[in-house]
């Protein structure tokens, strides 16, 4: 029993930043419809900007969450308004082989900056844990997952309750509607891409200290969240939380049930069979 | 006026590395390597002609590098490829061809069992670093049970298996055998399953990155065997070493170290210190060795193959990686019967303690989260 709680709850714990990256694609996507295949570049930049934040500057990783995600909301409103706009009204496969190229070029270039060394990322508390019961929760894993429940409750707050928040939404239900409403819906597409992006720095920013640091971290992390955004429901904030965390259990569990050579395999049987039987995703609603 | 010439002998060699792609980290510290011994062959009158091939860390153009230092460079012997998977299709071209082949480091078992005449290695296959990490931790206590952790690859497999087989013929219990793939930033369930079977011994082989999360999450967990072993690879590296609270009194079985007592080998690792600012990895003492023997022999016997396949058969060195002799044993054939080490960290350096022979500090017993 206790090994199926300890395995549970760090594969919700580890979940929590699936999610996290999964809510910023999911976000461009309801509002732009476009996918970001650039996603985990993103997350990259977020990693390096917190290694070198707290290699030169001597500020905390989870400190400096409050850094990586203007910067990356800059980047991410900078890419937006110079290449995605473009492509706004192209054939999706236009779309989708902009946002790979630019993954391509954001990693290739980090490659000659930072070279293709692995860099690590130590803190005091990197290998502590917090004991609870027979039960031992990594303490930066923890610190993650406050931080990331704390953002995602803030973007909850701020899509539903204020008017920024209900325009990016009337974007994304309709947008057509919403520009007859007089929404600004190209300044929405900026705002949307560029809170996506510091999404992912923050999600860039929690990993860098429990994971390690190369140019071509990012493809794995865009892939897992394209397949948190499918299994939740494209474009559904919500759909996203859920689909991250049952990620992250589904491989935990499958870790210890099955093989561990073997959590990739049972995540994408069950992401197919979820697929299979409702193909809009969990929370997703069909669109036509 | 002859004479001279004679004695200021030429001869040809031809080095496969992997110079880019994703094992140059590891290849740039064999071509460290190779560099040195050039400097110290010429100084004892060898003029050596290298042709560098890359082979990127692919197999297929390790392959046709060969093909082309044995076809149109007409090189008299070759030196590489670093990993088991390039040399793999290598050294069956190097038989075919007639040319000798020297394995600086490749560990793969097979590369030296298919009764081949004209390959060499001088590092020890990958049974021999399983069970000398083994065997130095079985000479300290008794023990009973143990766990097998290792990453899903070519490497990973044989080095564990190895470790497996020693286990069965050796009276230990094997309770966790766990194949995980690696770049995942999550191993706790793994490792949990590990800790709930109460290993005595926890045997790893993985590279450095992986191996500094393994150790964070096995710290996290409290996973306390009597002794952690890294077979190879991540876990005596200078990175690994520097994450001072998980890397204390972990045990790891290698080819080489600095302090083994073996000739020259303290120099060798001063030097390159000086020269390239960094402490030797294993990998840059058995490239340096590998390119000095080769070179010597194809000296000796002017650039024939045959001869200098017949004086690497017959000779017998003494260098920075101890005694070297290509003989036939359990299977292998022109196989350097290589004393494996065995290193632990012990106040943030790693020192040998194991062979006696060699060892230059006592192992610390049982092990101990700092």
């Amino acid at each position: 029993m206790a090994v199926f709680l300890q395995s549970l709850l760090s594969g919700v714990l580890i979940g929590g930043v699936y999610a996290l990256i999964g809510i910023g694609l999911t976000l461009i996507f309801g509002v732009m419809r476009v996918i970001n295949f650039a996603q985990g570049e993103l997350v990259m930049i977020g990693m390096y900007c917190t290694f070198f934040l707290f290699k030169l500057a001597g500020i905390d990783p989870f400190l400096s969450v409050v850094l990586t995600m203007p910067a990356l909301f800059v980047v991410g409103a900078v890419l937006q308004r110079s290449l995605i706009n473009r492509v706004l009204d192209a054939l999706p496969q236009n779309q989708i082989l902009l946002t790979i190229g630019l993954g391509l070029v954001l990693s290739n270039t980090a490659m000659l900056v930072f070279t293709s060394d692995y860099r690590i990322l130590s803190t005091t508390y990197s290998s502590s844990s917090v004991g609870l019961g027979s039960i031992r929760l990594s303490t930066p894993l923890l610190y993650s997952f406050l931080i990331t429940g704390a953002i995602t409750a803030a973007l909850y707050w701020f899509l539903a309750r204020t008017d920024t928040g209900h325009a990016i939404r009337a974007t994304a239900q309709d947008r057509d509607a919403a520009q007859l409403m007089g929404v600004n819906v190209r300044h929405m597409g900026v705002l949307a891409f560029g809170l996506g992006s510091a999404l992912a720095g923050a999600a860039g920013a929690l990993i860098a200290p429990i994971y390690y640091i190369y140019p071509q971290v990012g493809g794995a992390f865009t892939l897992k969240a394209f397949v948190v955004v499918v299994l939740g429901g494209m474009g559904s904030i919500v759909g996203a939380t859920l689909g991250g965390v049952l990620i992250g259990m589904i491989e935990s569990l499958s870790a210890l049930y099955i093989a561990s050579g073997m959590k990739e395999l049972c995540v994408y049987v069950i992401f197919l069979l979820v697929l299979l039987l409702k193909p809009s995703g969990l929370l997703g609603k069909s669109r036509t | 006026m002859i004479l001279a010439l004679l004695l200021a002998a030429s001869v040809r060699i031809g080095i496969i590395n992997s110079v880019t792609g994703p094992e140059a980290p590891i290849g740039e510290t064999l071509s460290n390597g190779y560099k040195l011994a050039l400097e110290d062959l010429k100084k004892a009158g060898i003029e050596v002609e290298v042709v560098s091939e890359d082979d990127t860390g692919k197999p297929q153009i390790a392959l046709s590098a060969l093909e082309k230092l044995v076809t149109r460079d007409n090189v008299t012997g070759i030196v590489g490829p670093y990993s088991s998977s390039s040399a793999n299709p290598t050294v069956k071209a190097a038989e075919k061809n007639k040319v000798p082949i020297l394995i600086p480091t490749a560990a793969k078992e097979e590369l030296t069992r298919m009764n081949y005449k004209y390959v060499f290695r001088i590092a020890s296959p990958a049974n021999g670093l399983a069970a000398a990490g083994l065997d130095a931790t079985l000479g300290l206590g008794p023990a009973k049970k143990l766990a097998v952790v290792y990453e899903n690859t070519d490497f990973g497999t044989s080095t564990a298996k190895t470790a497996k087989e020693y286990a069965a013929t050796h009276g230990l219990q094997l309770v966790a055998d766990e194949a995980y793939s690696k770049g995942s930033p999550d191993y706790r369930s793994t490792l949990t399953q590990v800790k709930s079977a109460d290993p005595d011994v926890v045997f790893m082989v993985s590279y450095v990155a992986d191996a500094i999360l393994l150790m964070r999450q096995a710290r996290e967990l409290a996973l306390s065997p009597r002794a952690f072993i890294g077979g190879g690879a991540g876990f005596s590296q200078p990175q690994f070493v520097a994450e001072r609270d998980i890397s204390e009194g972990i045990l790891a079985s290698t080819h080489w170290t600095k302090d083994s007592g073996w000739p020259g080998a303290k120099e060798f690792a001063e030097r390159y210190q000086k020269r390239f600012n960094v402490d030797p990895p294993y990998h840059s003492a058995c490239a340096y060795e590998s390119l000095r023997i080769m070179a010597e022999c194809a000296a000796k016997s002017n650039n024939d193959r045959d001869k200098t396949r017949a004086c690497l058969h017959e000779g017998k060195w003494d260098g920075i990686m101890g005694p070297v002799k290509f003989v036939d044993y359990d299977g292998f054939q022109n196989q350097n019967k290589h004393p494996v080490l065995v290193t632990q960290v012990q106040q943030g350096k790693v020192v040998t303690v194991y062979p006696k022979e060699n060892a230059v500090a006592k192992p610390i017993y049982p092990f101990k989260w700092k």
